[in-house]
């Protein structure tokens, strides 16, 4: 069912909302956005063309985490509880909630059920609202997404200047959205016009059907050496991708505490072994780690694509690299390749 | 292509072509709009992508240590470039006689943030001019005042012109004011101390730990840096207060006497992080006590790098006291 929301009454349903749940929406912090705790009056940051610069991932699997507590040296264990809580996150981009359904097939599938991802997951609702203006560094229609896409969400709101058109896609999301007024057939052919727009607004950034067979051909290639010459090693593309979910475990001993850190394959201690050898001693290494894990490695260990175009990689490069590109010079240096052979 | 864009071009195709260099060190035409990419030329065909403008935003001087002694470099530098150029030299990193500088004296890096707060993240194309950065977004056209634009540390910078360069493209500039980087620490310094511990706070704790500030310091080049050290371990592993504590001080400690204040470390945080309030008060110190300034020149080594027998180890007790 298509509901329709005025934006002034935005706030007044958060606020109802927050008697509940604790209720996340985009909100200004310096010059960017982040989710941060909705206390009414607060100024939300919905217009934007792009998502938080910080991924919303965290949410459910926060940078750093006490897993574990222990007494040293009494042999002593104390686990930590996952705490559930009851959380609406509003105002996510199709993009992110779509990540977060990637990292389900990390953390709560076959054997792996982190309880803490589990706890986190089944208590929150992701309310997400779509991109009329995806932009500049935006892909996800490359990607098996799109503005509009629903994937992950509970409902999707779509910005109809005055008002929201609001998509309910599961069952707890009716309960949250009671005695709201039914859109019309004109808004709703205006919606409809409006995602297709957008989607098609979005130029296609490489062709992807294909793509994999052909970086798994370049594997050994040099074409590695010069994508990732000038990157700096840091971990800003893969800290800030909703998709990524390496992590490294440390045991706090000042602490008592076993803790959880997001890592990085971009770092070259990543990968560096106890004996010394580092089995990715380059950045050529690296870098192609980064971009074979989502483009080739996730059809293989969950039958999905591992990026959903959400550009923060691409936009927060601090060499400029563009991963959009990368993948074309990567599936152009094949066909170079094979045609000198 | 602009004049200036044109003399590199052929400064560098002259380079390559009599075999003077390996490899040119300079910017490629970028991919993600307003993001110029530091490359690595080998061959003269490729410059038809070399590209130079005031959003080339990093210290290409970050480059120098990737390659073995024995490489001949060529590489465009700055005022900052050039001197963070020399302070390697002088940390034994290349030797002078395998580089040739191409310096360029510099109208100060654009900060892409700036461009961004003013006109929205939906940048198409831009064109930088002398005083004016023209920006194409999807509905709209922006003429920008250039000077609005620039990069803090840019704004503050005394040594805009490259001091030791073997190849000169453009004019001279003035100096810039060495009382506009003073009055910044000395209103840091004013501060109560609680007002700088909070001040501290506020920007320490949102770090994410991602070591781009590190990665894109030219003076950053550690095989292993303290905070990857894990035998013993130096600082708390996480994104806790004490964790970004300790590295923001202990990485601006490393900078003493090291730092240049190109700013570089800033432009590269994707958390809008500022440190270089830091690394700008060790410089002033260094300068009050030694009167020393990184690299004015390739050869004097930084005061807490030299050492004499004779040191009067003031700081010691029982050292000698004047
Ligand atoms: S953000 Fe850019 S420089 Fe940093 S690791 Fe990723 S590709 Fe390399
Ligand atoms: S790889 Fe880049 S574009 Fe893709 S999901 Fe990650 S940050 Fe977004
Ligand atoms: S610490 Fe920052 S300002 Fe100083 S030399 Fe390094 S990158 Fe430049
Ligand atoms: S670049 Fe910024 S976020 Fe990254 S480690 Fe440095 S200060 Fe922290």
């Amino acid at each position: 069912m298509k509901y329709i929301l005025p934006k002034h009454e935005l706030n007044a349903l958060l606020e109802r909302w927050s008697a509940e749940y604790a209720v996340l929406a985009p909100q200004k912090a310096g010059a960017y956005s982040e989710f941060l705790p909705f206390t009414a009056p607060s100024e939300l940051c919905l217009e934007e063309p792009h998502n938080t610069r910080y991924p919303p991932k965290a949410l459910f699997f926060p940078q750093s985490e006490a897993i574990l507590k222990y007494k040293q040296n009494l042999g002593q264990l104390e686990s930590i509880e996952a705490v559930p809580q009851k959380r609406v996150i509003f105002g996510i981009r199709p993009c992110d909630a779509k990540a977060v359904t990637l990292l389900d097939t990390v953390f709560a599938e076959g054997d792996n059920q982190d309880p803490f991802w589990l706890a986190r997951r089944a208590e929150t609702l992701l309310i997400g609202l779509g991109c009329n203006e995806p932009g500049a560094t935006c892909f996800c229609t490359s990607t098996e997404s799109g503005p509009f896409h629903t994937d992950g969400l509970d409902a999707l709101l779509t910005d109809l200047g005055g008002e929201y058109l609001i998509e309910l896609l599961s069952e707890r999301a009716v309960g949250l959205f009671g005695g709201l007024t039914p859109a019309n057939p004109t808004q709703q052919e205006s919606v409809q016009n409006l995602q297709q727009a957008a989607e098609q607004a979005l130029p296609k950034a490489f062709e992807l059907d294909g793509l994999k067979d052909k970086l798994d051909r370049v594997f050994d290639q040099d074409v590695w050496a010069q994508l990732s010459e000038s990157c700096l090693g840091c971990g800003i593309c893969t800290f800030l991708c909703p998709t990524c979910f390496c992590f490294d475990l440390v045991d706090e001993a000042q602490r008592d505490t076993r803790v959880r850190n997001w890592d990085t394959c971009m770092f070259r201690v990543y990968s560096l072994e106890a004996s010394a050898h580092n089995p990715r001693p380059t950045r050529k290494e690296r870098t192609r780690q980064r971009l074979m894990h989502k483009y080739s490695y996730w059809w293989e260990h969950a039958g999905k694509l591992g990026c959903t175009g959400c550009g923060r990689c691409v936009r927060y490069c601090p060499v400029g690299l563009d991963i959009r590109a990368m993948l074309r010079k990567a599936s152009a240096y094949e066909s170079e390749a094979l045609h000198a052979n | 292509m602009t004049e200036l864009e044109a003399k590199i071009r052929t400064e560098a195709a002259r380079l390559l072509s009599e075999g003077l260099v390996d490899v040119v060190v300079a910017f490629r035409k970028e991919d993600a709009p307003l993001r110029p990419q530091p490359a690595f030329f080998t061959n003269v065909e490729d410059l038809e992508n070399l590209v130079y403008n005031g959003l080339c935003a990093n210290n290409l001087a970050n480059y120098l240590t990737r390659f073995p002694q024995e490489t001949r470099i060529g590489m465009l530098v700055r005022g900052c470039e050039n001197r963070s150029v020399n302070a390697l030299v002088v940390e034994k990193q290349h030797s002078r006689e395998k580089l040739t500088l191409i310096g360029i004296p510099c109208t100060g890096i654009i900060d892409w943030r700036k461009v961004v707060a003013l006109t929205g993240e939906d940048i198409l194309a831009y064109e930088d001019s002398a005083h004016t950065l023209t920006v194409r977004a999807r509905h709209q056209t922006f003429a920008l005042p250039r000077q609005e634009l620039l990069h803090s540390s840019c704004l503050r910078c005394v040594h805009p012109n490259p001091l030791s360069a073997d190849i000169l493209l453009g004019e001279m500039l003035p100096e810039g004011d060495p009382a506009l980087i003073r009055e910044r620490v000395e209103s840091f310094e004013a501060l109560t101390r609680a007002e700088r511990t909070a001040y501290f706070k506020q920007e320490a704790e949102r770090c994410i730990r991602c070591y781009a500030c590190r990665e894109a310091c030219p003076m950053c080049y550690c095989e292993e840096c303290f905070v990857d050290h894990n035998t013993p371990r130096w600082t708390e592993s996480g994104t806790t207060p004490a964790g970004t504590h300790a590295w923001h001080i202990i990485r601006a400690f490393h900078q003493t006497g090291r730092c240049t204040s190109c700013g570089a470390c800033e432009r590269a945080c994707p958390m809008d992080i500022q440190m270089t309030y830091l690394t700008d008060k060790l410089g002033k110190d260094m300068w009050d006590s030694y009167q020393f300034a990184a690299g004015m020149d390739d050869q004097t080594q930084p005061p807490f790098a030299s050492f004499t027998l004779d040191d009067k180890k003031h700081f010691q007790v029982g050292g000698k006291q004047s």
